[in-house]
C-alpha cells in the first residue's frame, strides 16, 4: 500500500497510475460485470423512462411525417437542405470521439483511454445509428432509400451516381458503422468469454458462449488478436478522418459561397472530434457516478479530454479565421457576403450562440481547477454540443437562404416536428446507451486489467502518457 | 524538486563528415548561387523561395516539435528535442535566403524592383485590377516586408525561451522548468498557427494573386511536420548509430519517428487531395487556373511525378512496422522525405516562373541544385557550429528518466 | 488417478512474472502447450517463442483487390454500361471514384480479416473445447495465468510436468479431461443434425424468397412499382369528364424540332429554296439509303419508273428524263414534302437533311442515266419557267 502521497502534478520523474487505487483483478471484474448482474436502480429506471419518452415524442412526429408528408418540415426554397442533415452531421461528429479514443489514442499508446474506449465506441455505434436516421428518412419516402443508394443490377442498366459525394456518404458512414461494429464486437470478444465463465443461469450461459465464440484465452490466439485490434485501430483511424471529410465534400463541392471552401474536411474533422469529446466527456461524467466507477475513471482522464477539447476547439477556430480571412482576401463578393451574412444577417442570433459556445466559453479548460471540475466541466461540455449543433445549422442555412439570387432568398423556420424529431434522435441515443450500459460490461475488463500495476511483468510499468517505462531498480 | 544526475550521458564529439560535408556542399552552393546571381537575378530569387521555404519549414517545425513535446508531456520525444532545438538555429538562415526576394519588394516600394516576381508588387497592375487593390491592403510591399520579419521575431523571441530555458535545465535540472515551456508552448501553438499560414500565403500563395486556397496553409504544414520529423530522425539514427546520443534508446523510440513520418506522408496526401478534387469537382474558373498549368504538356507528368515521390513511395517504404525501427530504412525515407517536401514546393511555385517566362515548360537546373545544396548544407552547417559544446541530449529535463527505455 | 480422456495437465500461477517464467521454460522442452491469460502479457509471444502474426499482408492484399473491383466496377457502370454526362465531369471521372475506393479498401479489409481471423486462425465458433466449463478455464478467465501441455506431446510424462509445474511455482496443478461425449467424437459430413439443419434452411429459404418474388411483392404497399399513381393506357379516367387516361394533344402541339414549311406552292418553293447540302459522299449515301426506302417502291431502284407495288398503286415516273432533269431542287423538295397528286408528302418521315440528301442523289442518278441533255443551272432555270409540268 502507499502511504506516501505522491505529487504526480509536480514531479514529473513519476507518472500517475492508469487506475488509481489497488483492486485485484477479480475486484474489478466484480465492479464491472456487478451491474450486469443484479436489477437495475430506481435512479436507471427514472433515466430510461425519460429517454423513451424523448424517443417516442420523435416516432410520433416520424410516423405524421411520413403520412403527411415533409410539408411538416420546415423545409423550403432555397432552404431545401436543414434539420435533417444539420442533425446527420451532428450525430456522425459524435461518433467521431469514439473512434478516435478507441482508436487514435490506442495508436498514439496513450493507455489512459483503456478505461473508457469500450463506452467511447458503443457511443460511436449509437451516435452512427442514430445519424443513419436522418439521410433514410429525409427524402419523405425512406422504403425506397434501398433502391436510390444502393447499386443493385436491373434491366435498365441504371446505377447510382458513384460520382456524387451524397452516395459517397453511403459508402462511408455504413463503412464507418461496419467496421466500428467490427472493432467494438472484436474487443467485447473477451469479455463475453469472462462473462460465459462467470455465468449461472442457462440461458445466460448459453447466450454469452455464442457471443463468445468459444474464446479459451489462449495467448497463440492473443497474439492474432492484438495484431488484427492494432490493424483494425490503424485502418478506423484513416476511415474517421474520411468519414467527416466525405460529410463535408457534401458541402464543399457544390459552388455556393460559404460551402465551396477548401478547408472544410479538416475542418470538419476538427469540429467532430470536438462536439463528440464533449459529449462522450458529458456521458462519462453521469455514467461513473451512477456506477460506482470512479476509480476506473479518474479525474485526471476526465482532465486529458478537456485538454483535447480545447485542442479541438482551437482548430475550430482557427478554422473560423481562415475562411473569414480568405473569403475577404478573394475579393469575391458573394463570398464576402456570405460571412457578413452570417455575422450580421438575419441569423446573426445562430451565428454569435455558435461562436461564443464554440471559441470563447472552451477557453475556460486553461485553467487546472475547471478542467478538473466535475460540474464546471460537464456545463461546458453541453455549451459546445450546442455550439457545434449551431454550427451546422449556421453552416447549412445561412448559404442556402441568401445565396446568389436576391429574388431567391428566403428565411427558414424549423417547425415543431423537425424539433420533434432531433429531440427524438436525442431519446434514442440515450436510450441505446444505457441499454448498453446494463447488458454489457461498460468498460472492457480485459483492457483495464493489462493496465492495472500488477499487470504486466515486472521489468515494465505502465503509467498515463507512455506505454512502459523503466523503473529505476 | 532538483535532483542528482540519475542519466547517464558522455558528451562526445561531433561526427568530422557533418561539419566537413556541410561546408563543401556550403562553399560550392554559394559558388553556383553567386553564379546563378550574376547570371539571372529572376531565377535566383525563385530558386531562393525553394531555400527559404525549406528553412523556414525547418526552423519553424523544429519549434512546433519542441513545444509539442512540452505541451503533450510525451516521454519519445525527450531524448530527439535537443536536436530540434539546435535545429532552430536555422531561423539565423532566413533572412539570407529571403533576401533576393525581399531586397526586389523593397526596391518595388520605391516603384520599380528587378525582376518580375509578385504580381501584385507591380502598382499600375494593381490599380488598374479590381481585385488586387481589393486586397492591397494586406497585399503590399511594407506589410509583406513587415510580416515577414515579425514571423523571424517571434520565432527568435520563442526560441529563446523554449531553447534557452532547455540550455539552462540542462545544468539546474529544475523541474519547474518543464512547466513553464510547457506554458509558453500553448501560447506558441496559436502563434505557430498563425505564422505558418502567413508564411505560406504571403511568399508561395501570392505568386499567384488571384487564387486562395483556405486550406493553403495545412498544407505547407503537412509538409513542414514530415519534414521536420526526417530531418530530427536522420540526424537522430545517425547519432545513435555513432554513440553520441543516450543508453536506452530502443527500436521503439525509432518506431515512433517512423509512425509519425507515416503519419503526416499519409496527412500531406490528404489534405492535397481534398484541395484538388474540391476545386476539380466545383470546376469554377476563378479557382481551376491554378491547377490547370500543372495538368498540361509536362507539367502533367511532373504532377503524377509528386504523387508518387511524396505519397506513393515514402507510403511503401514506411507501412511495414520493421521498416519504422530499422536504421538503415528510417535514413532512407527521412532523406527521401526531405527531399519530396522541396520537390513540392518546386512544383507549387515554378508555374509561374514558367509563365513569367510565357511557356508552359518547366524550369530545374543548376540554379534550383545549386541554391538547394547551399541551403540544405547550410542547415547542417548551422546545425554543427551550434551543437559544438551543447549536449545532444536535455539530460536535465524531468522526463529523461522515463524517456529512456520507453516501450510501447 | 489419470483417466483415459486426458486432455491436457493444467498449471495456473499467481503473477505475470511467474507465468512468463514458466512459458519460458516450457517451451524449451515441450511444442504441444498454451498459455491462458485474463488479458495479453506484453513479451509472452517471445517467452513462448511465436513467431509475429501476419495478419496485415492479409488485410492488405484483399482490401487492395477488392478495391481495384470497385474501381472497375466503378468504371464499367459509367463509361461502359450506362455512359451520362453527369455535372460536365468526363465519364471516367477518377477524382470522384478515390472516396469510395479507399473506403471499399477499409470495409473489406477490416471485415474479412476479422473473418479469416476468427474462422481460419481462430477456428472459432468453437464452444465444445476440453478447456471449456473447467476449473481452470474459471480461473485464467478472472484472474489467474494458466499454462498447460497437451496429452498428445510427445515428450508429455504427467508426473514429471506436476513436479515441474510445482518447482516453477504453480498454485494448482490439475488434469483437463475430455467431455464423455467429446472423446470419440468426430467431424462427420453427414452427421444428422447437420443435413436437417442444412435441408431446413434450404426449404426455409426457397420458402421465403418464392413468398417474396410472387406473392409479398404483388401486395400492397409493396406492388408500389406495379400499381403506380399515374393514368395508364385504357385506364378510366376520374379526373378527365370524357372519361378518357389518353389524351389528344392540345391545337397547335408541334413536335420538338419541328419548324414548319413556308411554301405553300411548288413555284414558290423552286423559287426561293436552294439546296443547302454539298453531295459528298456521306451525303449520297445517305440520299441513296433513303431513296431506297422511301421512293424506291413507286419510282424503282434506279427512279425508272418501275414500281414494286404489282398494280396497287400507279408507278412514279422515271425522274431521269429531261422533264425532271429540268426541275429545280426546291421543287423537287417540294413535292417531298407535300406531295403530288397521288403520291402521299412524307414531310413526317423524312428528315430535312434526308430530303436534300435524296434530292442529290436523284441527280446522280440523272447524270448516270438520264437522257443524254445534262442542263446546266441557268439552262434549267430557264427551262422550268416555260415548261409546264407533264400530267401524270
Amino acid at each position: 500500500m502507499h502511504t506516501e502521497t505522491k505529487d504526480y502534478d509536480n514531479d514529473l520523474r513519476i507518472a500517475r497510475p492508469i487506475v488509481e487505487g489497488k483492486r485485484t483483478l477479480k475486484q474489478i471484474d466484480d465492479a464491472i460485470i456487478a451491474p450486469l448482474d443484479r436489477l437495475p436502480n430506481i435512479k436507471f429506471w427514472i433515466a430510461i423512462s425519460f429517454t423513451l419518452t424523448l424517443l417516442m415524442i420523435g416516432a410520433t412526429a416520424l410516423a405524421f411525417s411520413f403520412y403527411y408528408g415533409t410539408g411538416l418540415w420546415g423545409n423550403n426554397n432555397p432552404v431545401g437542405w436543414a434539420l435533417p442533415i444539420v442533425n446527420f452531421v451532428f450525430w456522425v461528429g459524435i461518433g467521431h470521439a469514439g473512434t478516435l479514443i478507441s482508436a487514435i489514442l490506442f495508436l498514439l499508446r496513450q493507455r489512459w483511454r483503456n478505461g473508457i474506449a469500450r463506452f467511447a465506441e458503443a457511443m460511436t455505434i449509437f451516435a452512427v445509428i442514430t445519424a443513419l436516421i436522418f439521410p433514410i428518412i429525409h427524402t419523405g419516402r425512406p422504403w425506397v432509400a434501398a433502391v436510390y443508394l444502393l447499386p443493385y443490377p436491373n434491366q435498365h442498366s441504371l446505377w447510382v451516381n458513384f460520382t456524387s459525394p451524397l452516395l459517397w456518404d453511403v459508402f462511408a458512414v455504413s463503412t464507418y458503422f461496419t467496421v466500428s461494429f467490427v472493432f467494438w464486437y472484436v474487443g467485447l470478444i473477451p469479455d463475453f468469454a469472462v462473462l460465459r465463465d462467470r455465468a449461472t443461469g442457462k440461458i445466460k450461459k448459453l447466450l454469452y458462449s455464442v457471443f463468445s465464440l468459444g474464446w479459451r484465452f489462449s495467448n497463440r490466439h492473443w497474439k492474432h488478436y492484438e495484431m488484427m485490434y492494432l490493424i483494425l485501430a490503424g485502418m478506423a483511424t484513416p476511415l474517421v478522418l474520411s468519414v467527416h471529410t466525405i460529410v463535408s465534400f457534401d458541402f464543399a463541392v457544390s459552388i455556393l459561397p460559404g460551402w465551396h471552401t477548401t478547408i472544410f474536411p479538416p475542418y470538419f474533422v476538427a469540429g467532430a472530434i470536438f462536439s463528440g469529446f464533449a459529449m462522450v466527456q458529458n456521458s462519462l461524467v453521469i455514467i461513473r457516478k451512477i456506477f460506482d466507477m470512479e476509480d476506473l475513471i479518474p479525474i485526471s482522464t476526465l482532465e486529458l479530454m478537456n485538454k483535447i477539447i480545447l485542442l479541438t476547439g482551437m482548430m475550430v477556430g482557427y478554422a473560423y479565421t481562415m475562411e473569414f480571412f480568405i473569403a475577404w482576401y478573394s475579393g469575391n463578393q458573394p463570398e464576402t457576403f456570405a460571412f457578413v451574412n452570417r455575422a450580421f444577417g438575419p441569423y446573426a442570433w445562430a451565428y454569435w450562440i455558435m461562436f461564443s459556445c464554440n471559441v470563447f466559453i472552451p477557453q475556460l479548460f486553461w485553467f487546472k481547477k475547471v478542467r478538473r471540475n466535475l460540474f464546471l466541466m460537464f456545463i461546458i461540455a453541453v455549451f459546445v454540443n450546442v455550439g457545434m449543433w449551431f454550427e451546422r445549422f449556421v453552416i447549412t442555412v445561412t448559404s442556402l437562404s441568401r445565396d446568389f439570387l436576391p429574388s431567391s432568398w428566403a428565411y427558414y423556420t424549423p417547425t415543431i416536428t423537425d424539433f420533434a424529431i432531433l429531440i427524438g434522435s436525442f431519446g434514442l441515443f440515450f436510450t441505446l446507451v444505457l441499454i448498453f450500459v446494463r447488458v454489457l460490461p461498460a468498460i472492457a475488463i480485459a483492457e483495464i486489467k493489462a493496465v492495472t500495476e500488477q499487470g504486466q511483468p515486472s521489468h515494465t510499468h505502465l503509467h498515463i502518457g507512455n506505454g512502459k517505462s523503466n523503473e529505476a531498480h | 524538486m532538483g535532483a542528482s544526475i540519475t542519466v547517464e550521458y558522455v558528451k562526445k564529439a561531433l561526427p568530422s563528415g557533418l561539419i566537413k560535408w556541410s561546408s563543401i556542399g556550403l562553399i560550392v552552393g554559394l559558388a553556383l548561387v553567386i553564379f546563378s546571381a550574376t547570371m539571372d537575378m529572376q531565377r535566383l530569387a525563385f530558386s531562393s523561395l525553394l531555400g527559404y521555404m525549406f528553412v523556414m519549414s525547418i526552423a519553424m517545425g523544429a519549434l512546433f516539435f519542441i513545444a509539442l513535446d512540452h505541451i503533450t508531456g510525451s516521454i519519445w520525444s525527450t531524448p530527439f528535442r535537443r536536436i530540434a532545438e539546435i535545429l532552430t538555429n536555422a531561423i539565423w538562415l532566413a533572412p539570407i535566403m529571403a533576401a533576393p526576394i525581399l531586397y526586389n519588394i523593397f526596391l518595388e516600394m520605391g516603384g520599380h524592383g528587378m525582376f518580375d516576381m509578385y504580381h501584385w508588387t507591380h502598382d499600375a497592375v494593381v490599380a488598374a485590377d479590381p481585385f488586387l487593390s481589393q486586397k492591397a491592403p494586406y497585399l503590399n510591399e511594407s506589410s509583406f516586408i513587415f510580416r515577414t520579419v515579425l514571423i523571424w521575431v517571434l520565432m527568435i523571441i520563442f526560441k529563446f525561451i523554449l531553447v534557452g530555458n532547455s540550455y539552462k535545465q540542462d545544468k539546474t535540472f529544475n523541474h519547474k522548468t518543464n512547466k513553464v515551456n510547457a506554458a509558453f508552448s500553448a501560447i506558441f501553438m496559436a502563434v505557430f498557427a498563425v505564422s505558418i499560414t502567413l508564411t505560406a500565403i504571403d511568399f508561395m500563395m501570392s505568386l499567384e494573386p488571384h487564387w486562395f486556397s483556405t486550406i493553403f496553409g495545412i498544407y505547407y504544414f503537412a509538409g513542414t511536420f514530415a519534414c521536420i520529423v526526417a530531418m530530427i530522425t536522420l540526424i537522430a539514427v545517425n547519432f545513435n548509430e555513432k554513440g553520441l546520443m543516450i543508453e536506452g534508446i530502443n527500436k521503439d523510440h525509432y518506431y515512433s519517428l517512423g509512425g509519425w513520418m507515416f503519419a503526416f506522408t499519409t496527412f500531406w496526401m490528404y489534405i492535397a487531395f481534398s484541395q484538388f478534387m474540391l476545386i476539380w469537382y466545383a470546376n469554377i474558373p476563378e479557382e481551376t487556373f491554378w491547377y490547370m498549368p500543372r495538368m498540361e504538356g509536362t507539367w502533367a507528368y511532373l504532377s503524377i511525378a509528386l504523387i508518387f515521390i511524396k505519397f506513393l513511395v515514402p507510403f511503401g517504404l514506411s507501412i511495414q512496422r520493421p521498416s519504422k525501427t530499422n536504421p538503415k530504412r528510417l535514413k532512407l525515407v527521412a532523406m527521401w522525405i526531405i527531399g519530396a517536401h522541396i520537390y513540392d514546393i518546386w512544383w507549387v511555385s515554378y508555374p509561374t516562373y514558367s509563365h513569367l517566362k510565357e511557356t508552359h515548360s518547366p524550369f530545374f537546373g543548376w540554379q534550383e541544385l545549386g541554391f538547394v545544396l547551399f541551403a540544405i548544407s547550410a542547415v547542417f552547417f548551422v546545425f554543427a557550429i551550434a551543437a559544438k559544446n551543447k549536449n545532444i541530449v536535455p539530460i536535465g529535463d524531468a522526463k529523461m528518466e522515463r524517456a529512456i527505455n520507453f516501450h510501447l | 488417478m489419470i483417466k483415459e480422456n486426458l486432455y491436457a495437465i493444467s498449471a495456473l500461477f499467481d503473477t505475470p512474472d511467474s507465468i512468463m517464467k514458466a512459458a519460458d521454460n516450457i517451451s524449451t522442452e515441450y511444442k504441444r502447450f498454451d498459455v491462458n491469460t485474463p488479458y495479453p502479457v506484453h513479451g509472452m509471444d517471445d517467452a513462448m517463442k511465436l513467431t509475429p502474426s501476419r495478419i496485415g499482408y492479409f488485410t492488405i492484399s484483399i482490401g487492395l483487390f477488392c478495391m481495384s473491383f470497385m474501381l472497375y466496377f466503378m468504371y464499367w457502370s459509367n463509361s461502359v454500361d450506362y455512359p451520362q454526362v453527369i455535372g460536365g465531369k468526363p465519364f471516367f471521372a477518377f477524382p470522384a471514384y478515390v472516396p469510395i475506393m479507399f473506403e471499399i479498401t477499409i470495409l473489406t479489409g477490416a471485415v474479412l480479416s476479422v473473418a479469416m481471423m476468427i474462422s481460419v486462425l481462430f477456428k472459432f465458433p468453437n464452444n465444445a473445447h476440453p478447456l471449456h466449463d473447467s476449473g481452470y478455464m474459471k480461473a485464467v478467465s478472472s484472474d489467474k495465468y494458466g499454462i498447460y501441455v497437451e496429452a498428445k506431446d510427445s515428450n508429455f510424462d504427467y508426473s514429471k510436468l506436476e513436479k515441474q509445474f510445482k518447482e516453477l511455482g504453480a498454485s494448482s496443478v490439475s488434469p483437463i479431461y475430455y467431455d464423455e461425449e467429446e472423446v470419440d467424437w468426430k467431424p462427420n459430413t453427414w452427421d444428422p443434425k447437420f443435413v436437417i439443419g442444412t435441408i431446413g434452411i434450404a426449404i426455409l429459404t426457397s420458402f421465403s424468397v418464392y413468398m417474396h418474388m410472387n406473392k409479398v411483392l404483388f401486395m400492397v404497399p409493396f406492388d408500389w412499382m406495379m400499381n403506380q399513381e399515374r393514368a395508364d393506357y385504357g385506364e378510366t379516367s376520374e379526373f378527365f369528364a370524357d372519361g378518357y387516361s389518353m389524351r389528344v394533344a392540345p391545337v397547335g402541339t408541334i413536335a420538338r424540332g419541328f419548324i414548319p414549311y413556308q411554301y405553300d406552292s411548288p413555284d414558290s418553293a423552286s423559287k426561293y429554296m436552294t439546296n443547302p447540302t454539298v453531295a459528298s459522299e456521306h451525303n449520297l449515301e445517305l440520299g441513296q439509303r433513303k431513296f431506297l426506302t422511301y421512293c424506291s417502291p413507286c419510282h424503282g431502284n434506279m427512279a425508272e419508273g418501275a414500281s414494286r407495288l404489282k398494280g396497287n398503286m400507279p408507278p412514279g415516273p422515271d425522274l431521269r428524263t429531261e422533264f425532271y432533269q429540268n426541275f429545280t431542287d426546291g421543287r423537287f423538295y417540294h413535292t417531298i414534302t407535300k406531295g403530288k397528286g397521288i403520291m402521299a408528302g412524307y414531310e413526317s418521315q423524312i428528315t430535312r437533311e434526308e430530303r436534300w440528301a435524296i434530292i442529290n442523289y436523284i441527280r446522280t442518278l440523272q447524270k448516270a442515266f438520264g437522257t443524254p441533255v445534262v442542263k446546266t443551272e441557268e439552262e434549267i432555270a430557264e427551262n422550268s419557267e416555260t415548261k409546264t409540268e407533264a400530267s401524270e
